[in-house]
C-alpha cells in the first residue's frame, strides 16, 4: 500500500488535472455555440453559390475557357491545403486527419502543401512533403480575412501553373460528437455534366448580363472564397467540438481517479489510526502486565 | 402564376417564398423579373430590392451579389441584405458617422475598404428605412 503522503500528493494532482479539464470543456463549449451557429449559417449559402456556379458555368458558351474550369498545366503535381487546430488536446480529430493525409501522400509524389494550423506543420515537415506556406488557424471563429492570404496562395500556385490542382483536406462538422476529415478538390471546379446536359436543350436560352466574360470570373473568384471559408469554420467548429468532448471525458476519468485514490486514502489511513490504537493498548496491556 | 424567391446572404436564409415580382438593382440597371421570366445570371449591385406579393410591397436593402432566374426560380445570393423592418435606423446613423469618420481620417488601404463598404451599407440602410416610413405615410 502506497504511503499516505503519495496518496494524498496524487488526489491534488487528479483534482487539478479535473479542473483544467473542467476549464478547457468550459471554453470550448462557449466558442463551439459561437462557431456552430456561424457555420450552420453559412453552409445553405455556400451550397446555393456551388449548385449555381457549376450550373452557370455549364451553360456558358463553348468559346468561354477559365483556368479554374480547365486546368492550365497537365504535369500533374497537386497542392494539398490542409487545415487543422492550432492546438491539441482535441482527441482523435488530428490522427484521423493526419491518417487520411498519410494514406493520400501515399499514393502521390510530388505533392505541395500548404498547412493551415500549427499542430500538423511539423510533422508535415517530417514527412518530407513541399510545405510552400504555413498559416497559424488562430483560436477564434475564423474571420473572412483569414482566406484571402490562403486563397491568394492557391491562385499563385495554380493560376501560374505550378499545379495542375487543388485540393483540400479538412474535417467535416456532422455533429458534436461525429467530425469526419474529409478531401474534396478545389480546382479545378468539377462540372457536373449528364442530366445538366439535357436540362440545357430543355431550358434553352440562357442570359447573361452584361457578359458572360465579365460575370464569371468575379462569381468564380467568389465561389473559390466562399468554399475556403466555409472548410475554416467547419475545421474551427470541429475542433471545438472534439475538444469539447474530449475534455469532458478527461473531466470524468479524473473524477474516478480521484474517488479510487479517496477510497485507499481513507483506507490507509484507517489502517494506519488502527495499528496505532493497537499499538497503545497494546503498551498499556504490557504496562498492566509489568505492573501486577 | 408566382415565382419562388430565395434570398441567401452568408449569415441566413434571409427570404424563401413565393413573390408575384421582384425588382432588383443590377450593374446593368433596375430590372424587374415576373414569373416565367427567361433564365438570367447577372450580378446585382448595392441598392434597393423590392418584393411584390399579394399587392404588399416589402423592401430589402443589398450590398451586391448575384442573381439567378432559371425555371421559375430567382435565387438572390446576396453579400448582406436585410428587410426594411429589421433596419435600425438609429444604428445605421451611427455606423455612417462612423464609417465617415474613419474615412476622414488617414488609415491604411484595407481599414479604408472596409469603412468605405461599412459607410455604403449604412447609406443604403437608411435610404431603405426612410423610403419605408414614406411608404407608410403616403397611403
Amino acid at each position: 500500500m502506497a504511503s499516505i503522503h503519495i496518496l494524498r500528493r496524487r488526489i491534488l494532482a487528479a483534482q487539478n488535472v479535473s479542473k483544467t479539464t473542467r476549464a478547457m470543456q468550459m471554453i470550448a463549449a462557449s466558442k463551439l455555440k459561437k462557431a456552430q451557429a456561424a457555420t450552420l449559417a453559412t453552409r445553405p449559402y455556400v451550397e446555393k453559390l456551388s449548385t449555381v456556379t457549376k450550373r452557370v458555368a455549364t451553360r456558358a458558351p463553348q468559346e468561354f475557357t477559365h483556368p479554374y474550369l480547365t486546368p492550365k498545366n497537365a504535369n500533374g503535381k497537386k497542392l494539398l491545403v490542409l487545415f487543422a487546430p492550432d492546438k491539441g488536446l482535441c482527441g482523435g480529430l488530428i490522427t484521423n486527419l493526419l491518417r487520411e493525409f498519410l494514406r493520400y501522400t501515399r499514393e502521390e509524389k510530388g505533392l505541395r502543401v500548404v498547412t493551415v494550423g500549427k499542430k500538423v506543420e511539423s510533422f508535415v515537415i517530417t514527412l518530407r512533403s513541399e510545405v510552400i506556406a504555413s498559416f497559424v488557424f488562430g483560436t477564434t471563429t475564423p474571420s473572412f480575412n483569414m482566406v484571402l492570404p490562403i486563397t491568394k496562395m492557391i491562385n499563385d500556385e495554380y493560376l501560374l501553373g505550378n499545379v495542375a490542382s487543388v485540393h483540400i483536406l479538412a474535417t467535416h462538422f456532422t455533429s458534436i460528437f461525429s467530425q469526419k476529415p474529409i478531401m474534396t478538390t478545389l480546382l479545378p471546379i468539377s462540372l457536373p455534366l449528364p442530366q445538366e446536359e439535357q436540362e440545357k436543350s430543355e431550358g434553352g436560352q440562357y442570359l447573361f448580363e452584361p457578359n458572360v466574360t465579365e460575370l464569371l470570373s468575379p462569381l468564380l473568384n467568389h465561389y473559390l472564397e466562399m468554399v475556403v471559408y466555409q472548410y475554416l469554420l467547419e475545421s474551427f467548429v470541429s475542433e471545438q467540438a472534439a475538444r469539447m468532448v474530449a475534455m469532458q471525458n478527461a473531466t470524468s476519468n479524473a473524477k474516478d481517479v480521484i474517488e479510487d485514490l479517496r477510497l485507499e486514502y481513507n483506507k490507509t489511513r484507517q489502517a494506519r489510526i488502527t495499528n496505532e490504537i493497537l499499538d497503545i493498548s497494546g503498551a498499556d496491556a504490557l504496562r498492566g502486565v509489568q505492573n501486577e | 402564376m408566382t415565382l419562388h424567391l430565395e434570398i441567401i446572404s452568408p449569415e441566413k436564409v434571409v427570404f424563401s417564398e413565393n413573390v408575384d415580382e421582384v425588382i432588383v438593382p443590377t450593374t446593368t440597371g433596375q430590372i424587374t423579373v415576373l414569373p416565367q421570366h427567361v433564365a438570367l445570371f447577372t450580378q446585382i449591385t448595392p441598392g434597393e430590392l423590392i418584393i411584390k406579393r399579394a399587392g404588399k410591397e416589402d423592401y430589402f436593402a443589398v450590398t451586391g451579389g448575384f442573381l439567378e432566374v432559371a425555371k421559375n426560380k430567382t435565387t438572390i445570393l446576396a453579400d448582406f441584405a436585410v428587410h426594411s423592418h429589421e433596419i435600425d435606423a438609429v444604428k445605421a446613423e451611427e455606423a455612417k458617422k462612423r464609417a465617415e469618420k474613419l474615412l476622414a481620417e488617414k488609415i491604411s488601404q484595407e481599414d479604408v475598404a472596409v469603412a468605405r463598404s461599412e459607410l455604403v451599407k449604412s447609406l443604403l440602410e437608411l435610404k431603405v428605412a426612410k423610403r419605408r416610413k414614406h411608404h407608410l405615410t403616403t397611403p
